[in-house]
């Protein structure tokens, strides 16, 4: 293999893409029914094209091509072959193709599933599609090209970052990207009903699935960062209010507010102009994510400055990919506008302020980021607001949101809540009451005792509402829980996701206990009612880093033993950098945590130990969020025929 | 009505307009980054007193300070340019008395974050609700400030303190002070 494959098969692929978009807008024009035909069969070449492109690079890692310029950056033959495929993505060149991978695999996966759209629909969102990967394509030929040559290849190469040589990150990207690129096909859809200048419930209905998959895929891929996160950086914190967390947390936050309003596109016919926006405000999200993160703007305004044909490249992209799309939303956006029919009480209203409450709080999150940035700009400081910041804005308003999910599934469209709506609301409001009088007891902070009682709340009335459709204590409660259907489940199941998670949340708070010691092999650490016996230190040799281990006996309050904690310090020589490698015992109730700081055998060594309860269930809560994504994606979404 | 579908293109235009503008004046060297102005400087640094981070140690007091040059730094755990700041504040503590208001922090994460990263630190006060920030009129965090002898406030400086600033500004600063 060579590079020169791959380099080819992505000018094809780019000389595809134009295709894909000209093909139909001209098409269209015209009334060519031929050219209009051509857009499906030029984006399957497209996506073949990439494909090649892609397993070639792959291919070069796999076998340490060194006259891959890329390879010999981000690569190193003794690397274990997991990383040297993970590798292919662990740069910016490399990810930035897989990205326009999943997004052709995305347009084809749409050309293969969408035949029952009307043609003209179809042609625009694949000519939408089209021009996006056209733009990425010529953004990765022209500034990023990863398949650069080097005349005289090296021997060794430069190896990867040992932080990064690690599974959870090898699978974090790919997922996040999945997540970002299938909003694209919402912002299609969105920009081609707005050149239609229509928007009916065919297109609602078609349009929900790719929001679906994309929010589960959004949620696995953020939890994938937060897990490895916590037990890579050997830190013990689960998120930090980084900026690269926070622009993909901003599109997760808006998927779910464009899921609900498609939702109402679907059944109403109303939202329509809202829900357009969403989209477009969406994947403008996803955009600023992928290019914020890939081109170090976000840690200063002067790595941007290293490499200005590559930024100016993507402001051009974004101000474009964002700009257009609103300029046509002036336009043709009022064409859009519904008359509202619905009441106060009804699922329409508490939708309206669900969105309102998440877009503000993408708002802020958004703020929060990019105002040190701001001020960088203007007056060269470099600071950070932090988590202060978020603990006072974010979580409140994530609080109500939290409230409203407890009883979403009792209102009714239309007019009024479902018959058992009051008793929902009641028994949520008792059970709120309870935990926050049971957490009053403790003496804990008035932001805890909120968080309790949004939990009870949001826990009891998902339950409520379950045990008052199904009526276990009445016959034939079989057949109503099979008529209940797999929408509702998957929406249950994601809600109910949410509680745990925030259970996780509250428990990591308030139940945390840590020591901080400099320690004697033999010494005995107490760790709240547990101890901890530091048995020795021990030297080996990994595959291609030295590691220094600590043997932890961990015993707790009755003296019985609960688990062997090993925590490591590795050193790679190759790269000379040291990395923590924590040890962690996790069992549903919680976690030991076990970081080794620095020391020598005359000193003693530096031990971090933490015992943290339920923090398992942050990410668990996650997992059920994603179950419930799926769960409502396999039911069925049978677009009806024209 | 259709003002408001023009909104979300006027607000994303003016976004647009100012980082552009931002961005490349920046960049292109026409417009000359100034430090962020402080009404505070050339006035008597406000009455500090913060409780030690150090559990029984007596109270942290600015005030105690007179007729030594001291450096006033604002961090925590959660701030990560913090971290890149403490080798710099090192060096400096070989000159200066560096003094450390941890801002907003856990007492526990402050300890865990100075055992990791190295404490430069004279003594460190805490700071839990962000009062002594606000008196200071702290715009984020790290921020740093030069008090002279007198206890007056000779510079301040939002961001990381780096080699550049050392050389150039604060070392010129107190060595005509002291």
């Amino acid at each position: 293999m060579t590079p020169e494959i791959g380099h080819f098969a992505l000018v094809a692929a780019l000389l595809f893409s134009l295709t894909q978009v000209i093909a139909p807008l001209w098409g269209l024009y015209r009334q060519q029914p031929t050219l209009l035909a051509l857009t499906a069969p030029a984006q399957i070449a497209a996506c073949i094209a990439v494909l090649v492109a892609f397993i070639s690079l792959i291919w070069a890692f796999i076998t340490s091509d060194f006259s891959f310029d890329l390879v010999v950056q981000y690569s190193h033959s003794q690397k274990p072959l997991i990383y040297k495929i993970a590798g292919t993505w662990g740069n910016h060149e490399g990810s930035l193709l897989l990205w326009v991978l999943i997004l052709v695999s995305f347009g084809t996966l749409f050309c293969l599933t969408a035949h029952r759209l009307d043609t003209a629909l179809f042609g625009l969102i694949l000519a939408v599609q089209g021009m996006i990967s056209s733009a990425f394509l010529a953004f990765s030929l022209l500034t990023s090209n990863p398949f650069r040559r080097l005349e005289t290849p090296p021997i060794e190469g430069l190896g990867l970052n040992p932080v990064l040589q690690d599974i959870g990150l090898a699978l974090h990207p790919p997922t996040l990207y999945l997540g970002y690129v299938g909003l694209s096909i919402a912002f299609a859809f969105a920009v081609a009903g707005l050149i239609q200048g229509r928007i009916d419930q065919r297109w609602a209905r078609a349009l929900r699935p790719w929001v679906t998959a994309a929010w589960s895929a959004l949620t696995a891929g953020i939890t994938l960062g937060s897990w490895w996160a916590y037990y890579e950086l050997g830190w013990g914190g689960w998120w930090f209010w980084d900026p690269v967390e926070n622009v993909s947390l901003m599109p997760w936050l808006i998927a779910p507010a464009l899921l609900q309003s498609v939702r109402v596109v679907e059944v109403r016919g109303q939202f329509k102009s809202w829900t357009v926006l969403l989209a477009i405000m969406g994947f403008s999200l996803s955009l600023l994510g992928t290019f914020i993160v890939r081109s170090g703007l976000l840690t200063s305004v002067h790595s941007f400055a290293a490499d200005p044909t590559r930024g100016i490249f993507i402001l051009a992209i974004l101000l474009l990919a964002v700009g257009l799309p609103l300029v046509l939303y002036a336009w043709r956006g009022p064409r859009l506008v519904t008359v509202g029919d619905f009441s106060f009480n009804s699922r329409e209203m508490a939708l309206i302020v669900n969105n309102g409450i998440l877009v503000i709080a993408t708002a802020i999150v958004l703020l929060g980021t990019f105002y040190p940035l701001g001020l960088e700009m203007f007056n060269g400081a470099r600071i950070t607001v932090g988590p202060p910041y978020f603990d006072a804005t974010f979580n409140p308003i994530m609080a109500v949101g939290l409230l409203g999910m407890g009883i979403a599934g009792t209102l009714a469209w239309g007019h009024g809540g479902l018959p058992h709506a009051k008793k929902t609301l009641l028994g949520a409001l008792l059970m709120g009451l309870v935990c926050i009088f049971v957490g009053l007891g403790f003496g804990i902070s008035i932001a805890a005792l909120a968080g309790l009682g949004v939990l009870g709340w949001l826990a009891s009335g998902i339950v409520i509402d379950i045990a008052l459709r199904v009526k276990p204590w009445q016959k034939a409660a079989g057949a109503r829980l099979m008529r209940l259907g797999l929408p509702i489940w998957g929406m249950w199941l994601a809600h109910f996701g949410t509680a745990v998670f925030l259970a996780g949340v509250l428990g990591e708070n308030l139940l945390q206990t840590e020591a901080i010691v400099r320690a004697q092999p033999a010494q005995e650490v107490n760790l709240g009612d547990d101890t901890v016996v530091f048995k020795g230190i021990r030297q080996t040799q990994g595959p291609n880093y030295q590691s220094l281990s600590a043997e932890l006996q961990l015993y707790d309050a009755e003296g019985q033993e609960i688990a062997l904690l090993y925590p490591e310090r590795r050193f790679y020589p190759a790269e000379n950098q040291t990395t923590t490698e924590a040890a962690i015992h996790t069992t549903w109730l919680g976690d030991y945590y076990a970081v080794l700081g620095d020391g020598d055998p005359q000193r003693g060594y530096t031990l971090r130990l933490y015992h943290k309860p339920v923090v398992a269930w942050i990410w668990g809560g996650a997992g059920l969020m994603v179950l419930g994504g799926l769960v409502s994606l396999v039911s069925r979404h049978r677009i009806p025929k024209a | 009505m259709r003002f408001i579908f023009l909104l979300p293109l006027l607000i994303f235009g003016l976004l647009a307009g100012i980082t552009g503008f931002a961005l490349f004046s920046t960049l292109s060297g026409t417009r000359q980054v100034e430090q962020l102005p402080s009404v505070l400087v050339e006035r008597p640094a406000p009455d500090t007193r913060q409780p030690n981070l150090t559990e029984g140690a007596p109270e942290v007091d600015l005030s105690h300070y007179r007729g030594q040059i001291v450096l006033v730094n604002f961090f925590a755990s959660w701030c990560v340019p913090c971290r890149a700041e403490i080798p710099m504040l090192q060096s400096l503590a070989k000159d200066l008395t560096v003094i450390g208001i941890a801002y907003k922090d856990k007492v526990q994460d402050t300890k865990a974050f100075l055992t990791r990263f190295g404490n430069p630190y004279h003594v460190v006060g805490v700071d839990l609700d962000g009062r002594t920030g606000i008196t200071w009129g702290v715009y984020g965090i790290p921020e740093t400030y030069l008090i002279d002898a007198q206890g007056n406030v000779l510079f301040r400086h939002a961001g990381v303190v780096d080699k550049v600033l050392i050389e150039n500004t604060l070392r010129p600063l107190w060595e005509t002070a002291g």
